[in-house]
């Protein structure tokens, strides 16, 4: 059973400090959705909206098409993994898994069967009698997720579970709780600051910032069509180009910026027009080494560091005038290496780039 | 290095000095207990008996007081309790100027004078029968309903500031995360609060019995006409006292130790299972394991140490007769009395004599020599055997000197024939 | 207010709200207030109730500083200019009290930082379930102890005898040598354990530092090490002041027969006096005297009252 989620029009205030800002949304049954955002965004706020812990101010929550003015965390139909886990450490593993089934009085003998079933849900078959500090930071992570679905919710809150893992596990975890919400069915919404986490698992990602959702689509798009300055800033690496708009021609906009005049795609959601204040955005990946014929989007650099990830090369190079450009190469086994100091041009095609009124960025 | 030993050395002696005065009195009261002498005390040691706990069982007054002491011990942990852990709660829930309030109040019972305390709780309820009820006696005025709601005035601060040191380290999130799988707050609290704060209550419970038990400034006024155990004691150590009282001391000092050791054992067993847990390359609370080795030596050896010393008493036991001991000591102790006493006697015999010989030498050479001496020499011829002065300006007297001298040396030479048959004449007149 | 009550509720639920307002209120009002507000009230009444007991309530049964009068001044055919007895007395409590709690902090400091800082791991939980244990044993019981040790043919007297070292023996108690001895011991462990809880929680890196910079021993302690304990030196210093010069039971066993203790005073105005308004001036007096030094000194040293009995 799943259940769709509505946000109308959501605020939440304390005292004179706007965490949530009229936020209006629909997460459908069965989706896994993601909030995506920096700390401090709201992102967990309206999360805590969601489960009850947080009356929002204004505007209404409805979960399965009814509102939940007045419902506490214990009545809706949400279950919630908390950032630590917060499982009891008093209690065994299958103990912490049939809580929610405990406090409805079921008794012993369904209770252990049903923890037993989830545990081979979450792949840790023949676990449910040791105590939870005996368990390993993924292991945990599981139960965690086992003891939410026991309470059989038709929403699943997830708040940034995954925070505590090291890079491989927290990867492993990514597939693994993917493959649960399949084998579930029912509706993720899950919160990150992480955006391999919300680009990898999510149906859908909302991207937050001070309060306010900027853009709401699929990962891809997300990446590659930014519909905020502050989107394709906090998505991926990417450099930008502040600068002013001299013309838009067949969605083509011109931008007057400190390195020359840049040409880059225009947002369909987001138009400009000549005047305007724009930035150019380029993904790393989208610079490549100018050919002598390529004359836009031309820039004469000097290489200013070389960092080596396996897979790919980042340079870092410097412009006449200052500014920093990062650029990503693939490591093909035929790239020759370059002396930092050496002068190079690089160019990218106004396809590869998209222009965005100016706003505010993320913090690096 | 030479002067890091000397303060190392110094640091030792300190720390040997504080615990000397620390474990000294103890000491030296337990001993007392097995003291057949009447008065507490070590220095004449009589005769090792452990007459003195059958004494202090036979005591209806004690154990009349050790048996309120404990109802009363009881019915604090009962108020007391349960009312630290109210006041833990509310006040970890508020804010931040509420708080301080509440907490300054509730703090203000251990600082405020124990006496005080009894008097207010004394003069409140008696105030409360005597004006609002308008009966004399009724249920609060009442020894032990007051003594319980005095000392629970600030055993409960005791108990919140347990609960509190809990709290602490307690995740709300796992109050929420309950809530969000459906359970109610009354479930809450009992399925994950209590069982959180168990081990604190248990503590809270412990020290609340045991600051009852050994409450005494507040209680002495509370306690109106009945008693417990230290109003007692109070009387009995300052009007009459007998060992049987450092008899009481080594029950409690002997409990005190068990304990210390149970707690020891229980703590060293939760250790050993967190290391249990990190040896499995599993995250726990790890201390170090040097740490418990380290620990584990003395515990062991003071255990030990009193498993020997209760041997070594039973065998000592075993062919060992107080009833004899004590003739024995009696024996002895006349003797040394009738020893002391003879040896009194016979310095003042052998005083007696000399004088009366001296006496009577000097009278004669007195009478051949000079008339005129005659006044002062019986007087003067004491202070002069005593003093023994060899010189004597006046020719008078040196003559009296050589007289002197003379009965000395009778003195000396009979004095020692002489003094059975006067200490045998003198205690047959007795 | 309103809406914090509503939070609290929806927070706790009807039952463990009720439970916790209503015990910590029966506590601070019928417990600690109001028999407060009671003694004061008392304090300033005539003695009726043992000297006629039918004018209770009537006219003459109102307020008087009778109580405080006499403690300053004695009854009215006193010929000295003040209440020499019981003033002297007041004045002797205070400052013995004070003279025990400098005795306890100069003796407890070294040893609470050797444990905080010095002395590692399982030796140091061992002196600490050591330095508790003595404090299971009843404050009477040890008072008890040091009678036997100090009394005219205690211990002490016994062994300096046979050594020796005095011919006559010692009357300590009359000198009051035990009394001293015998509330410092008592409070001993509540000076050590907020400097202890203080101490240990100091960075041992500072120490080093400053050794490192050169200072001596004196000075990481006068510079680093105390101005660190402060809170946890004046929180000790507080409550063995309160609880020395409160003190009742090791004065009765262990004071001389000329020197009374104060408590002493107001428990025969209770007891054999028959007096308790007259009593109760007498706490209320001692009380106030006791809590306005202490926040003085706390005033002196910026220290917050919040941070005692952590």
């Amino acid at each position: 059973m799943s259940a769709d989620v509505q946000l109308e029009n959501v605020w939440v205030q304390f005292g004179d400090f706007v965490a949530v800002r009229d936020t209006s949304l629909t997460i459908q049954g069965g989706e896994f959705f993601s909030f995506l955002g920096p700390s401090g965004c709201g992102k967990t706020t309206l999360l805590r909206a969601i489960s009850g812990f947080q009356e929002p101010s204004r505007g209404r929550v409805l979960i399965g098409g009814k509102d939940m003015a007045g419902t506490g965390p214990n009545q809706r139909p949400t279950a919630l993994i908390f950032q630590n886990l917060a499982l009891f450490p008093l209690m065994s593993v299958w103990e912490n898994i049939s809580f929610a089934l405990e406090v409805k009085g079921v008794n012993k003998s369904v209770r252990r069967k049903k923890a037993d079933e989830l545990l081979e849900l979450v792949a840790l078959p023949g676990q449910g009698d040791k105590m939870v500090d005996e368990l390993s930071g993924g292991q945990k992570q599981r139960v965690a997720v086992a003891r939410a679905l026991c309470a059989e919710p038709e929403v699943l809150l997830l708040d940034e579970p995954l925070s505590a893992l090291d890079l491989k596990l927290r990867q492993h975890m990514r597939t693994e709780l993917r493959a649960i919400q399949q084998r579930a069915g029912i509706t993720f919404i899950y919160i990150t600051h992480d955006q391999g986490e919300a680009l990898t698992m999510s149906d859908r990602v909302a991207v937050m910032r001070q309060g306010t959702i900027d853009q709401v689509s699929d990962g891809t798009i997300v990446y590659d069509r930014p519909e905020t300055a502050f989107v394709a800033s906090f998505v991926g690496e990417n450099n930008a180009f502040p600068g002013r708009v001299i013309e838009v021609t067949q969605g083509i906009a011109s931008v007057q910026t400190k390195s020359g005049v840049l040409h880059a795609e225009v947002s369909a959601v987001s138009p400009l027009t000549s005047g305007d204040a724009g930035i150019v955005f380029v993904r790393p990946e989208s610079v490549r080494f100018a050919d002598p014929s390529a004359l836009q989007n031309r820039l004469e650099v000097t290489v200013a560091n070389q960092e080596f990830e396996g897979h790919f090369w980042h340079l870092v190079l410097q412009t006449a005038e200052g500014s920093v450009i990062r650029m990503s190469v693939m490591n093909d086994g035929e790239r020759e290496t370059y002396e930092i100091g050496s002068r190079i041009a690089v160019s990218f095609t106004a396809q590869g780039a998209i222009a965005l009124a100016q706003g505010e960025l993320a913090a690096e | 290095m030479t002067s890091a030993r000397v303060l190392r050395l110094a640091v030792g002696f300190y720390i040997l000095l504080f615990f000397t005065y620390l474990f000294g009195p103890l000491i030296v009261m337990s001993f007392t207990a097995f003291n057949s002498s009447e008065f507490p005390s070590i220095s004449p040691w009589n005769c090792v008996t452990p007459e003195w706990f059958g004494v202090l069982f036979k005591d209806q007054h004690l154990m009349g007081g050790l048996r309120s002491s404990l109802l009363v011990g009881i019915g604090v942990v009962l108020l007391a309790v349960p009312i630290g852990l109210a006041a833990s709660l509310l006040i970890t829930q508020l804010q931040k100027r509420a708080r301080s309030i509440v907490y300054t109040i509730a703090i203000s019972p251990i600082l405020v004078p124990g006496v005080v305390l009894g008097i207010s709780t004394l003069v409140f309820w008696e105030r409360i029968d005597r004006v609002v009820l308008g009966v004399e006696d009724s249920f609060f005025y009442d020894g032990y309903f007051m003594t319980i709601i005095g000392q629970s005035t600030f055993i409960a601060a005791y108990a919140m500031l347990v609960f509190l040191a809990r709290l602490q380290r307690f995740d709300p999130g796992l109050e929420e995360a309950a809530l969000d799988l459906g359970a109610t707050h009354t479930q809450v609290f009992r399925k994950i609060l209590l069982p959180f704060l168990k081990p604190a209550i248990a503590s809270a419970a412990v020290l609340a019995f045991l600051a009852s038990f050994e409450n005494y400034n507040t209680t002495v006024f509370t306690i109106v006409s009945k008693s417990t155990l230290t109003t007692v004691l109070a009387s009995k150590v300052r009007y009459g006292i007998n060992p049987s009282i450092s008899a009481l001391a080594v029950i409690i000092i002997g409990l005190t130790l068990v304990g210390a050791v149970i707690h020891e054992y229980l703590r060293r067993k939760e250790v050993a299972k967190t290391e249990a847990l990190a040896a499995e390359g599993l995250p726990a609370p790890t201390r170090s394991r040097s740490g418990n080795r380290v620990l584990r030596v003395p515990v062991g050896a003071l255990a030990s140490l009193i498993f020997v010393a209760m041997l070594a008493t039973a065998w000592i036991a075993r062919d060992y007769d107080v009833a004899q001991c004590k003739v024995q000591v009696t024996e002895e102790n006349r003797k040394k009395f009738d020893a002391l006493k003879q040896q009194r006697l016979a310095e003042a015999k052998a005083k007696r004599e000399a004088n009366r010989q001296d006496a009577d030498v000097a009278v004669e050479t007195n009478q051949a020599g000079r008339q005129y001496q005659n006044i002062f020499a019986p007087t003067n011829l004491g202070s002069q055997i005593d003093s023994t002065e060899p010189s004597e300006p006046d020719s008078d007297a040196t003559t009296a000197v050589e007289t002197n001298q003379a009965g000395r040396q009778y003195q000396n030479i009979f004095a020692p024939t002489n003094l059975d048959g006067q200490v045998d004449s003198e205690t047959k007149d007795e | 207010m309103a809406v914090w009550f509503r939070r609290f509720l929806a927070r706790n639920g009807t039952m463990l709200s009720l439970y916790m307002l209503a015990a910590v209120a029966l506590w601070m009002v019928l417990m600690i207030v109001l028999p407060q507000l009671f003694m004061l009230d008392f304090s300033f009444r005539h003695n009726w109730q043992q000297i006629d007991p039918s004018r209770m309530g009537g006219p003459d049964d109102v307020y008087t500083f009778v109580n405080y009068h006499f403690l300053a001044y004695g009854s009215p055919n006193n010929p000295d200019p003040f209440n020499v007895v019981d003033v002297t007395v007041f004045f002797r409590t205070i400052i013995a009290a004070i003279f025990v709690t400098l005795f306890d902090l100069a003796l407890c400091y070294p040893i609470a930082y050797y444990l905080a800082q010095v002395a590692r791991g399982g030796k140091a939980r061992l002196l600490v379930l050591f330095l508790i244990i003595p404090f299971w044993i009843n404050e009477l019981l040890r008072a008890f102890a040091f009678r036997i040790l100090f009394g005219e043919e205690g211990t002490i007297n016994a062994i300096l005898l046979s050594i020796g070292v005095l011919d006559q023996p010692i009357d300590f108690v009359r000198e009051d040598v035990a009394l001293y001895a015998g509330l410092g011991y008592a409070y001993i462990l509540l000076m050590i354990f907020p400097i202890y809880n203080v101490v240990e929680s100091l960075d041992k890196n500072q120490i080093e530092a400053a050794r490192d910079l050169g200072a001596s021993w004196a000075r990481i302690h006068r510079r680093v090490v105390i101005p660190f304990a402060k809170p946890g030196i004046s929180s000790g210093c507080t409550m063995v002041f309160m609880l020395s010069a409160g003190a009742l039971a090791a004065p009765q066993i262990l004071g001389g027969p000329s020197s009374l203790w104060f408590t002493q005073i107001i428990y025969q105005w209770f007891n054999t006096g028959s007096n308790w308004p007259r009593g109760s001036a007498y706490a209320i007096v001692l009380m106030l005297s006791c809590v306005l030094l202490v926040l003085a000194i706390m005033r002196i040293f910026k220290v917050k009252i919040g941070e005692i009995g952590r």
